[in-house]
């Protein structure tokens, strides 16, 4: 047998990929070079035995998406701090990358835990494009990738393998509760809104559907340039010119903040209701829009104020450990490896195939903080919120206003 | 026609209120490069840290002393950084321009990731003065009253502007070296001063912009690079080292930004280059170019 490659060897492998990617390791054991070799059954680590389970944890840590990458950072390591460090019984090692904004940096970052640094399951990815970019290197790999945000439909549909599983949502599936609610509520013309990128293209085809199936009418429709437009002025005239009745948008980060500030600045937040997809007044971009944003209904899978004793654990252990509340992003990491738990635990191994296997077989997940839910298709089946903003204590909140009822991925 | 002027009056106000603020934004960005024929590309990192003074200063909770108290601080620290700029460039200036020009850029990335780690990633949002923090009515449509303000501000900067460089003597002067500045320097002007002061000024301006932009653009990471972009385009369509060819450059550029979108809402994302193109095409030096320079 050929022996492991020598120590300078990996070294400077692992100083490339340092610098090619940006790539950085947080509490694996870097200078054990034999490590880096990658072979999956044989886990690298302190204890000998086959009891840790290496997962690659891959994030965006720079760009448009960092604020993202932080919650969920915390929320891995909140249920890891309260389980002991463990997953199913096997300590966790766990190796962080840097998705960046897009696949040119996410798949390579996913790539290099996956072949240099040998894990056995990554879980995180915030870009739907990273996510379909790398969805093939994991059947090939046959290891799980455990999707954490991306809302791509073709991620668990066309695109999909049995390995690619997702804790989040479909980016369709956030809105569909909403229309089939505005539908019946008669609201009247609705104006729809959104960046012009794949997700919004998903949530403006999938809200005009569900809404036109339920007997509303559509006013109109804008889709502006993706994270080129600072100004909603020229955007904001059609909506009145429209006479639309009320307006549901889909916007997210900085976009959200100046898009319903303007709203709000024109006037038009008195005159003609804003209705949203639940990422547009979710987490720090809610204290950025601040009174402005006061009033707007949304849709989302979570609620800081989901009154479930799950929820209420989960936000006050986040807050003790924070100071702020939690957002969905911090609670699909969370949930992640809640279900990783429940997979390992039953697990036969740590083969893709295994732990696939296990994740089909977990049923219903009853101690979320979203309120119980189940794979469907490998994504969940889950119950929607309609939220509406309100000011709590000292901060403002998505206040839970009703159930909108349990949704798959349409 | 009456009909779509009403329906559209609002975007061409609109335009006029983005164009004010390019205008101050653009004007140190272009009277720089005709001077060096470097392009500043630390610019738009002049725009960022001036928003987040705005934000540091006013916040949601906004004060008039707070919005005094910003401006003067973006005019002095866009001072201190143009001076500095124009310190750093001192030593690449019998180099090609290529090495000017990457200086600026590595000056705008160190400055904008200080930024990012001071503030954080958050986007964040700046309140407009109280009493122009409502809306008003202009012609059937309401219109925040802070961006007609801010037409108001920009003529005013427009003017001073105007005045200082074509009705005095350091106008004179900085005028001459856009336009030759080996004769400047034959006739014993020392033009690292020209550029010292040109610089500070300018950059003082960018800073200035960031902070009006405040309550229309707030603050964030990646806002400095879309910012630049607008200035370029600006500072291309009107031609380089022209006052008037900023000003019509940048109303020219927020009629596009508004109307142009208003109008035609699915080419949104091409109207800008579109306009950027034809102008290149019909003029290549620029609406004004031809005038100076070059």
């Amino acid at each position: 047998m050929r022996g492991d490659p020598s120590p300078q060897l990996s070294r400077r492998r692992l100083l490339g990929l340092l610098g090619a990617g940006g790539v950085t390791l947080v509490g694996s054991s870097a200078c054990g070079g034999g490590s880096l070799g990658g072979g999956s059954g044989q886990t690298a680590g302190g204890t000998e035995g086959g009891g840790t389970v290496k997962i690659g944890l891959v994030i965006p840590q720079a760009g448009t998406y960092t604020p993202l990458g932080v919650d969920m950072q915390r929320g891995w390591e909140l249920w890891l701090a309260n389980h002991g460090s463990k997953l199913g019984g096997y300590d966790v090692e766990t190796v962080l990358a840097d998705e960046g904004e897009g696949p040119d940096t996410g798949v390579p970052a996913i790539q290099g835990v996956l072949q240099n640094q040998g894990v056995d399951l990554v879980v995180g990815i915030v870009n739907s494009a990273t996510a379909l970019g790398a969805a093939d290197s994991f059947a090939e790999a046959k290891k799980v990738l455990m999707i954490a945000n991306a809302g791509a439909a073709a991620i668990t549909g066309e695109s999909g393998n049995p390995y690619v599983w997702r804790s989040s949502f479909v980016n369709a599936q956030v809105v569909v509760p909403m229309a089939q609610y505005l539908a019946a509520q008669k609201i009247g013309p609705v104006y729809v809104m959104s960046a012009d990128y794949a997700a919004g293209q998903e949530v403006v085809a999938g809200f005009t559907t569900a809404f036109e199936a339920a007997g509303g009418t559509i006013a109109g429709q804008a889709l502006t340039p993706f994270q080129t437009t600072q100004d909603f002025q020229p955007f904001l005239s059609g909506i009145q010119a429209a006479k639309a009745a009320a307006t549901f948008v889909f916007y997210s980060g900085g976009e959200a903040v100046s898009f319903v500030q303007q709203y709000a600045d024109f006037g038009l937040k008195d005159s003609i209701p804003l209705y949203g997809s639940g990422f547009l007044t979710e987490g720090s971009v809610l204290q950025a829009q601040g009174d402005t944003a006061l009033g707007i209904r949304t849709s989302l899978h979570y609620s800081t104020e989901i009154d479930n004793p799950a929820n209420v654990s989960f936000v006050q252990l986040y807050q003790d450990a924070h100071g702020e509340l939690p957002t969905c992003f911090s609670m699909q990491v969370w949930d992640a490896a809640n279900v990783l738990d429940r997979a390992l635990s039953t697990a036969t191994d740590l083969s893709g195939d295994a732990v696939s296997q296990a994740l089909g077989d977990v049923g219903t997940i009853d101690d979320s903080p979203r309120g119980s839910w189940s794979f469907n298709g490998q994504t969940p089946e889950q119950t929607f919120y309609l939220r509406e903003v309100t000011q709590g204590e000292g901060e403002l909140i998505n206040s839970v206003v009703e159930d909108l009822g349990t949704f798959a991925q349409p | 026609m009456i009909g779509w002027l009403d329906a559209n009056l609002v975007s061409i106000l609109n335009g006029v209120a983005i164009g004010a603020l390019l205008f101050i934004l653009a004007i140190g960005l272009s009277i720089v490069f005709g001077m060096m024929d470097v392009l500043n590309l630390a610019h738009g990192a002049f725009y960022l840290a001036g928003a987040y003074l705005a934000y540091e200063f006013i916040g949601v909770e906004s004060s008039w002393w707070g919005w005094l108290a910003a401006l003067v601080a973006a005019s002095l620290l866009g001072m201190l950084a143009g001076g500095a700029l124009s310190g750093l460039t001192e030593p690449l200036a019998r180099r090609p321009h290529l090495d000017q020009a990457l200086l600026t850029l590595g000056v705008a990335l160190v400055v904008a990731q200080i930024l990012s780690i001071t503030f954080g990633d958050d986007v964040l949002r700046i309140a407009a003065p109280p009493g122009l923090d409502g809306a008003v009515q202009v012609f059937g449509n309401t219109y925040p009253a802070y961006r007609l303000a801010l037409i108001v501000v920009g003529l005013l900067i427009a003017l001073a502007v105007y005045a200082v460089v074509e009705r005095t003597t350091v106008g004179a002067l900085i005028r001459a070296t856009v336009a030759d500045r080996q004769m400047v320097a034959a006739m014993g002007i020392d033009n690292r001063r020209v550029k010292l002061a040109v610089l500070g000024a300018g950059s003082a301006l960018a800073a200035v912009a960031g902070v009006l932009g405040g309550p229309i653009y707030g603050a964030g990471p990646g806002l400095d690079e879309r910012i630049l972009i607008l200035a370029l385009v600006v500072v291309v369509i009107g031609g380089l080292g022209s006052i008037r060819g900023a000003f019509v450059g940048a109303l020219v550029i927020g009629q596009v930004e508004s109307l142009g979108r208003a109008l035609l809402p699915d080419l949104a994302s091409f109207v800008l280059f579109g306009a950027l193109a034809l102008v290149l095409v019909a003029r290549p030096s620029g609406l004004f170019g031809s005038r100076v320079g070059r």
